[in-house]
């Protein structure tokens, strides 16, 4: 039994179509699904690209060393979700990846001060560890 | 114009009365507004030949058991799932099917609990909204199930782009609330509101507080339509289906990751070109507003201000009465009442139809009125009404 306070927030379920993404996840990785025909990237990932509409998808590891801006973002005061109450504002951004601009990831900026958040803000990747076995990847300002 | 083009016509009209807790099941509420529309038309249950509605997440009644309470037999029902613009697009659907000479008449309803029963974006499992909704996965770890949050992304981003303030906002709900103060069976009415209020008032989420979020009440409306030499014989006054035009866009459903157009932008050229008619033409309007910033860009990107300069558009008081565009004149979702849309379009008939003759509530003279419908940015459904 895990010692550390019980996570209540939700936990990426992981199916078909986005077990790669949060397995990698999971190692502190970005994985992206890729059409190997058009060569886009897909996200969310799914069973087709929907530039092409081709099925037939690989993976490409694009590591741990992630940079990103802020391309629009909100900032929440309640919670819509079970164990949101505990971090409020909670700051949710689009942010779009330096290496392929056109892929955007939405996920929270932690560890942020919600009046400092602008579009054009530099972030980084960082993983949470939320259960002994999952991590969620998140945003931090490249700043620090 | 389009073939169908002022063939087929609004001919009746209902709703039931909107309250916080109705005590009523969908079917019931649905009955009122349907008797409502009957009524109004000077029509019979057994003059239907069709009936449709939209629910979103089952909190409607279906139509086969709505045509059993009014004790008819409809040849057609059809239950869809849907919330904004889904109004637009099933009189679209009865358009078609009228001109196609399947059916005669079709009355179209949307019944919802939207306050005592399930609420739109509050109260899911989450486990379950990750299952349900595509992308989820990618959406709820991080807290964003709500729509103030994924149309509130589009907003920032296009406030920021296109000098929207939050007074910008303010002035949409204020001129809707304003409306709501002539209208007696409007949530709101008796609850003006000023900017200074409105500036006051903290962010849900920003850039939204709870004026710039749509009243969830429970209420039902309906919509008759028929053709339009059946409708000489209706008691009202037909208004004609001039034009329509439906619209997606975007991969995936709510992890939008382009936010700098909306599905409105593309149905716009459509919708004028089908109604024959230009932007300067229309003289009243129903826009879908569950919340202030999608006004904004709806007449954006319908063309009733030209980009960058819509928040001085609606400064300017042009969405009151008198305005250039008087919209939503019984006060819309934002402090009329919710029903996805279908509340505006009923006002919009009857301000085509000249209901409110020799009172403050008329806009005077108007002849040309549309209607859009926003599913969401990747979602448009929207048509022109002329009397
Ligand atoms: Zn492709």
């Amino acid at each position: 039994m895990s010692t550390k306070t019980e996570y209540e927030k939700p936990i990426p379920l992981k199916n078909g179509d986005n077990q790669p993404y949060w397995d990698a996840a999971d190692q502190h990785e970005l994985k992206l699904q890729k059409c190997a025909a058009c060569r886009s990237f897909i996200h969310p990932p799914g069973p087709a690209c929907p530039t092409c509409g081709n099925p037939e998808t690989e993976w490409e590891l694009l590591g741990s060393d992630i940079s990103a801006t802020v391309y629009s973002y909100v900032v929440s005061y309640r919670p819509f979700l079970p164990g949101f109450q505990h971090d409020l504002p909670t700051i949710i951004t689009v942010a779009s990846l330096d290496a392929a601009p056109e892929v955007k990831l939405m996920a929270n900026i932690i560890n942020c001060d919600a009046k400092t958040v602008k579009i054009g803000m530099p972030l980084k990747m960082t993983w949470v560890d939320i259960t002994e076995d999952r991590a969620l990847p998140q945003w931090v300002s490249a700043k620090e | 114009m389009a073939t169908y083009s002022n063939q087929c016509a609004i001919v009746g009209v209902g709703e039931n009365k909107r309250s916080r807790k109705s005590g009523a099941t969908p079917l019931h509420m649905a009955l009122t507004a349907a008797r409502n529309a009957l009524a109004d038309a000077g029509l019979e249950a057994n003059d239907l030949d069709g009936i449709m509605n939209y629910s979103t997440g089952g909190d409607s009644c279906p139509s086969h058991e709505l045509a059993t309470f009014l004790g008819c037999h409809p040849k057609y029902v059809k239950d869809v799932s849907g919330g904004g613009s889904s109004t637009e697009l099933l009189i679209a659907d009865a358009v078609a099917l009228i001109e196609a000479g399947m059916l005669n008449t079709v009355l179209i309803y949307r019944s919802m609990n939207g306050s005592s029963g399930h609420q739109v974006g509050r109260g899911y499992d989450p486990n379950m909204l990750q299952e349900m909704l595509p992308g989820g996965s990618f959406l709820m770890p991080y807290g964003t199930a709500s729509p103030t949050q994924w149309f509130g992304m589009f907003a920032t981003r296009h406030m920021q782009q296109t000098g929207i303030t939050k007074e910008h906002l303010g002035h949409v709900c204020i001129s809707f609330y304003e409306h709501a103060q002539r209208n007696p069976d409007a949530f709101l009415h008796g609850k003006p509101l000023d900017m200074e209020t409105y500036l006051a008032t903290p962010d849900i989420s920003s850039p939204f507080n709870i004026h710039d979020c749509c009243v969830e009440l429970d209420e039902a409306n309906a919509i008759i339509v028929t053709s339009a030499a059946n409708a000489k014989n209706c008691k009202s006054k037909p208004v004609f289906i001039a034009g329509m035009a439906p619209r997606t866009t975007h991969s995936n459903v709510h992890y939008w990751t382009q936010v700098d157009e909306v599905a409105s932008d593309y149905a716009a050229a459509e919708l004028y070109r089908s109604a024959g008619v230009k932007p300067e033409d229309i003289q009243v309007a129903a826009i879908y507003d569950c919340f202030s910033w999608v006004v904004l860009r709806q007449l954006e990107a319908y063309g009733f201000a030209k980009r960058g300069e819509v928040g001085d558009f609606v400064a300017a008081g042009n969405l009151k009465m008198g305005g250039l565009l008087p919209s939503n004149t019984a006060g819309g979702m934002l402090s009329e009442g919710y029903t996805h849309g279908m509340n505006n379009v009923l006002e919009l008939v009857r301000q085509l139809r000249h209901d409110y003759k020799e009172t403050n509530r008329q806009v005077k003279n108007c002849e040309l009125g549309i209607a859009t419908g926003w599913a969401g940015p990747d979602m448009a459904g929207a048509m022109i009404l002329r009397n």
